[in-house]
C-alpha cells in the first residue's frame, strides 16, 4: 500500500446530498461523495447514471439544484473558470482540446490562471512579460515530459494520435496546478497497453500530492486504481467503499454488472484478449 | 492530392511544358487586337497597326515573354518544385489572357477583334490562354512535388556571418517586395476617363505578380525568406519600414499625391482590418458593425480638432484628440461587448450588425449636433507639427515628395505600431486566451479564463484600434460623413480580414490593399466592381478557404496541410513519408530532382 494512505486524511472534496434535476428528470439524487488528500476515488455506473452530471456539477458547470460541493470546506462557486482557479481541474468525456492550437500552446492555455500578465504587459512584452512567459512555457514543457509526450510541442493538437490527445489533456489540466483532478474516462478507446500507461500516470499525478476522481466503465481499470469507488446507478450511490467491498457486493453485481463475478472477469479478459489481437 | 491528379499521362508532362511556354513566348511576340478600339489602341503597342516592332516588348507582352522563357528552362533543367512553377507560370499567363483578351473582345465588339477580322490577323491572347492552359495541365500528371527546404545560410556560415548573410538576402528579398508594391500600385496608372484601359493592365499585372510568387513559393523561396525573416525579426521590422518609406522618394514610380492617397488609405484601412482581426480572427467573434468604432473615433476627433462645425468648441492637438478618439470609441466598443457574454455565434453577429445600423441612423440624423447629419462636419483641420501641415510638400535628402507624404509616413509608422500591438497580444496569455475562446468557449472556461471579460477586452482593443485609424483618416479627408462608415465598410472589411487570412498580420494588410486599392483601379466598372468584389470571394472561399496568408491554426484546420507549421525535422519526415507514397503509386519525380 502507498504511503498515501497511511496518512492522515484530510478531506479535500466534499459533495453532500448534491441533487440535480432538469425539468422533470432528476439526474442526481442526493449523491454524496468525500475526497480524501492524496487519494484516488472512482466513479463507475451503467450510461445515463449521472456520472458526468455529478462532474459538471463539482465543476461549476452546473449549479446543483440542492445539496454543496465543498473544496477544503470552502463552498464552490457557480463558474467554472472560478473553480478552475480554486484548484479543480478536469478533463473531458469527450476530448475537448483546442484543436487548431500546438501542443505547448493548449498546456499554456492551462498555465493561464497562473501567470499574471496584465493587458497592458502583453502589448508591451517587457522584461517581467518575458521572464514569466519563459517560466510558463518551462513549466509547460516539464508537464508535457511528465506526461510522457515528447517532441511535439510545435505540432497542432488536431494532428495528435487519440492516446496522446487524453495525454495532451491531462497536462492542460495539471498546467493549472490544481488540488483535485477528475478525469472523465480517460482510458475510452484505448488498448491494454495504454490502458496500462494510463494507470501509471495517474499513480503518479497521484504521487505528486494530487487528489483524483476517475470516471470509467473499465471496471477492471478501476478496481485496480482507486482507493475507494462509488457505484453510481440512476443518479445515486449505490454502493460506496473500497474496490474489494464494490466488487463483492451483491447489489453492484446485479445492478451495474448483471453477472458474478467470475463470469465478469473471464469477459474482461476475453474482451482484452480480443482488443489485443484487433490491435496486433 | 487534387482530384485532377492523373489527368494527363507522365510521358506528356514534358511536351505540354515545353509548348506551354513556348506559346506564352510566341503570345508575346504576336499582335493581340487586330484593330483600333474604340476607347483608342490597347496598351503596350498590341494593337495590329501599331505593332511594328515585335521584340521591343513592354508591359503584359514583357511578363509573357518572361513566363515563356523562364517555363521553357524550367522544363528542361532539374528543379526541385518545378512542376509548382510550372502551374504558377501556367496560371499566371492563362490570367493575362484571358483579362486582355476579354477586354479586347468586349470593346472590340466580338471575338473577331482578338482572333481574325477584315483579312488581318492577332491571336496572342489566344495563343497565351491556350500556352497557360498547357502548362497547368502538365503539372496535373501526378502528385506536386514537395515545396523544397533552404538551409539558413546558403553557404554553411554560422555566428555573425551568417547573421549577415541573412540581412543580406532580407534587404534584397524586401527591396524585391518594395519593387512589387510600387509596380503594383501604378500598374495601369490612374483609372477612369483619361486610360480606358486600366481596369484590364492592373488586372493582367495581378496575374503577373501572381505567377511570380507562386513560381517563388514553388522552388521554397518564399518560405524561406519567411523562415529568415522570423528569425531575424527586428531586423526585418527595420528594412520593412524603410522600404516603406523609401515608398513616396521618385524613383519608385509611386511618388506622386495620388499613390500616396491611395497608399494612405489603404493604410487607415489596414490599420482596421488588423483591430478586426483580432476580434473575428483571434476572437473568433463576428462583428458586422465594426466600422461604427471607426466612425465614432472619426467624429470624436473631428469635433475635438476645432472644426467649425464642431460643437464642442475645443481645439485639441493631434496625438491628445486621437488618443482620447481611440479611448472613447474603446468605451463603446466594452459597452458593445457586453451582451457577448450571453449571445454566441448567430445572435452576436446581429446585436453588431443593429448597433453599426444604430450608429450610422444616429449619425445620418445629427444626434447631439455632433455629427453634422447629412451635411456632415466639414472643415477638419489637417494635422499639423512642427509648424508644418501634413498635407504640403516637403523636401527630404534633396528629394521633393508629393504633397499628402506625411499622413503616408504617419499612417506607416500607425499600421507598424498597430502591427506590434497585434503580433505581441497574440503571443501573450491573452492572445491564447482569446483563441482557445475561438476554438471551444467551454473547455476555455474550464481552464479557468473567464471568457465574458477576455471577450470584452477583444472588443475594447479592436475598438480602440479602429477609432485611432478613424481619427487619422477623418483629418486626412477633413470631413467627417456617416456615409462613410455604412453597413458595406464593416462588410468590406470582414471580407479583407477573411480574403487575407484570418488571425495574421500580413493576411489583415493584404487583404484591406487588395480589397481598397482595387476599387480605385476598376473605376470603369462602377458598381460592376462589387459584382467583382463578390466573385473573387466566391472564388477564394472555394479554393482557398484559409486565406491568401493563413496561420498555422486555420491552415491545419481548413486546408488539411500539417508541413508548413512544423519544425523542419518533422517536416523533412513528412516529406520522406510522402515521397515513398509516391513510390509506391508510380514513377516519382528523378531523383537528381530532390538532391
Amino acid at each position: 500500500m502507498s504511503a498515501a494512505q497511511h496518512r492522515a486524511a484530510d478531506t479535500v472534496l466534499e459533495a453532500s446530498g448534491v441533487t440535480m434535476i432538469f425539468g422533470g428528470l432528476t439526474a442526481l439524487n442526493d449523491v454524496s461523495i468525500r475526497l480524501e488528500e492524496g487519494r484516488i476515488v472512482g466513479l463507475i455506473g451503467p450510461n445515463g447514471a449521472g456520472k458526468t452530471t455529478l462532474f459538471n456539477c463539482l465543476t461549476g458547470l452546473y449549479t446543483p439544484t440542492r445539496g454543496s460541493v465543498r473544496l477544503r470546506g470552502k463552498s464552490l462557486p457557480s463558474d467554472p473558470a472560478k473553480v478552475t482557479s480554486a484548484g479543480i481541474a478536469r478533463t473531458f468525456q469527450n476530448i475537448r482540446l483546442f484543436p487548431n492550437m500546438t501542443v505547448l500552446e493548449n498546456v499554456l492555455v492551462g498555465r493561464h490562471i497562473r501567470m499574471k500578465q496584465g493587458p497592458i504587459a502583453s502589448v508591451f512584452h517587457g522584461p517581467v512579460f518575458r521572464k514569466g512567459e519563459a517560466a510558463a512555457r518551462a513549466k509547460s514543457r516539464e508537464l508535457l515530459e511528465f506526461v510522457g509526450l515528447r517532441g511535439v510541442e510545435t505540432e497542432v493538437a488536431r494532428n495528435l494520435p487519440y492516446g496522446d490527445q487524453r495525454r495532451l489533456e491531462i497536462a492542460r489540466a495539471l498546467a493549472t496546478e490544481p488540488e483535485v483532478l477528475l478525469l472523465d474516462e480517460p482510458t475510452a478507446g484505448m488498448n491494454p497497453q495504454e490502458t496500462e500507461a494510463a494507470r501509471q500516470l495517474i499513480f503518479r499525478i497521484r504521487d505528486t500530492g494530487v487528489s483524483v476522481v476517475v470516471i470509467e466503465h473499465d471496471t477492471k481499470f478501476i478496481f485496480s486504481l482507486c482507493d475507494t469507488v462509488s457505484v453510481l446507478v440512476q443518479g445515486e450511490v449505490l454502493v460506496e467503499g473500497s474496490p474489494e467491498t464494490v466488487r463483492d457486493d451483491p447489489r453492484v453485481i446485479e445492478a451495474y454488472l448483471g453477472k458474478p463475478r467470475e463470469e465478469v472477469e473471464a469477459d474482461v479478459a476475453e474482451a482484452a484478449a480480443q482488443q489485443q489481437r484487433e490491435d496486433s | 492530392m487534387s482530384r485532377f491528379t492523373g489527368l494527363i499521362p507522365l510521358a506528356l508532362v514534358r511536351p505540354f511544358n515545353a509548348l506551354g511556354g513556348l506559346l506564352l513566348l510566341v503570345a508575346a511576340m504576336l499582335p493581340w487586337a487586330t484593330f483600333l478600339l474604340n476607347d483608342g489602341p490597347f496598351p503596350e503597342k498590341s494593337t495590329l497597326q501599331y505593332f511594328d516592332a515585335p521584340f521591343e516588348l513592354t508591359g503584359f507582352r514583357w511578363h509573357l515573354l518572361v513566363f515563356g522563357v523562364v517555363a521553357l528552362v524550367t522544363t528542361f533543367v532539374p528543379l526541385r518544385g518545378k512542376d509548382r512553377v510550372l502551374r504558377a507560370l501556367g496560371w499566371g499567363g492563362l490570367v493575362i489572357g484571358l483579362v486582355c483578351g476579354y477586354f479586347i473582345a468586349e470593346n472590340g465588339g466580338g471575338f473577331g477583334a482578338i482572333t481574325a477580322a477584315d483579312g488581318a490577323s492577332a491571336f496572342g491572347s489566344v495563343v497565351a490562354v491556350l500556352g497557360g492552359l498547357l502548362l497547368i495541365l502538365g503539372s496535373m500528371a501526378k502528385p506536386l512535388d514537395e515545396i523544397p527546404e533552404w538551409p539558413t545560410s546558403l553557404f554553411g556560415l554560422t555566428g555573425m556571418a551568417a547573421r549577415l548573410e541573412a540581412y543580406a538576402y532580407l534587404i534584397v528579398a524586401f527591396a524585391g517586395v518594395l519593387w512589387l508594391v510600387t509596380q503594383t500600385l501604378t500598374a495601369g496608372g490612374i483609372g477612369g476617363a483619361a486610360f480606358p484601359y486600366a481596369g484590364p493592365i492592373f488586372l493582367a499585372f495581378l496575374g503577373f505578380a501572381g505567377g511570380l510568387l507562386g513560381a517563388l513559393h514553388g522552388i521554397g523561396l518564399t518560405r524561406w525568406v519567411s523562415h529568415l525573416s522570423e528569425k531575424h525579426r527586428a531586423f526585418s521590422i527595420i528594412v520593412l519600414l524603410a522600404c516603406a518609406f523609401l515608398l513616396p522618394f521618385p524613383f519608385t514610380g509611386a511618388g506622386s499625391q495620388y499613390w500616396m492617397q491611395v497608399a494612405a488609405v489603404i493604410g487607415v484601412y489596414a490599420a482596421t482590418a488588423i483591430g478586426l482581426n483580432i476580434v473575428v480572427g483571434l476572437a473568433g467573434l463576428l462583428d458586422l458593425g465594426y466600422v461604427a468604432f471607426m466612425g465614432i473615433g472619426a467624429f470624436v476627433a473631428a469635433n475635438l480638432s476645432g472644426a467649425v462645425a464642431s460643437q464642442v468648441g475645443l481645439d485639441l492637438p493631434f496625438p491628445v484628440a486621437a488618443l482620447i478618439a481611440a479611448v472613447i470609441a474603446g468605451i463603446f466598443g466594452a459597452i458593445v461587448g457586453s451582451p457577448t457574454l450571453r449571445v454566441r455565434g448567430d445572435y452576436l453577429a446581429i446585436v453588431t450588425l443593429a448597433f453599426g445600423e444604430i450608429f450610422t441612423r444616429a449619425a445620418q440624423n445629427n444626434i447631439g449636433e455632433l455629427t453634422g447629419g447629412a451635411s456632415a462636419i466639414p472643415g477638419v483641420p489637417q494635422v499639423t507639427m512642427f509648424g508644418t501641415a501634413f498635407n504640403e510638400k516637403i523636401t527630404l535628402f534633396g528629394a521633393e515628395l508629393p504633397s499628402g507624404v506625411l499622413y503616408y509616413f504617419m499612417i506607416v509608422l500607425v499600421v507598424g505600431a498597430i502591427m506590434a500591438v497585434f503580433a505581441n497580444l497574440k503571443n501573450s496569455r491573452m492572445g491564447r486566451a482569446w483563441i482557445a475562446i475561438r476554438e471551444d468557449e467551454d473547455a476555455a472556461r474550464a481552464m479557468g479564463i473567464r471568457t465574458g471579460k477576455a471577450k470584452i477586452l477583444a472588443f475594447l482593443v479592436g475598438a480602440m484600434l479602429a477609432g485611432l485609424a478613424g481619427a487619422i483618416f477623418v483629418h486626412k479627408l477633413g470631413t467627417a460623413s456617416y456615409d462613410s462608415f455604412k453597413f458595406l465598410e464593416s462588410v468590406t472589411l470582414l471580407a479583407a480580414v477573411i480574403l487575407g487570412g484570418m488571425g495574421t498580420i500580413p493576411g489583415a494588410v493584404l487583404g484591406a490593399s487588395l480589397l481598397f486599392v482595387l476599387p480605385e483601379k476598376l473605376r470603369e466598372f462602377d458598381d460592376f466592381r462589387l459584382f467583382f468584389f463578390g466573385l473573387a470571394l466566391v472564388f477564394i472561399m472555394r479554393f482557398r478557404p484559409q486565406g491568401l496568408v493563413p496561420d498555422r491554426h486555420r491552415r491545419a484546420e481548413l486546408a488539411g496541410e500539417t508541413a508548413e507549421g512544423k519544425p523542419i525535422e518533422t517536416e523533412e519526415e513528412q516529406a520522406v513519408l510522402e515521397h515513398e507514397e509516391r513510390g509506391h503509386a508510380g514513377p516519382s519525380a528523378p531523383k537528381e530532382d530532390r538532391a
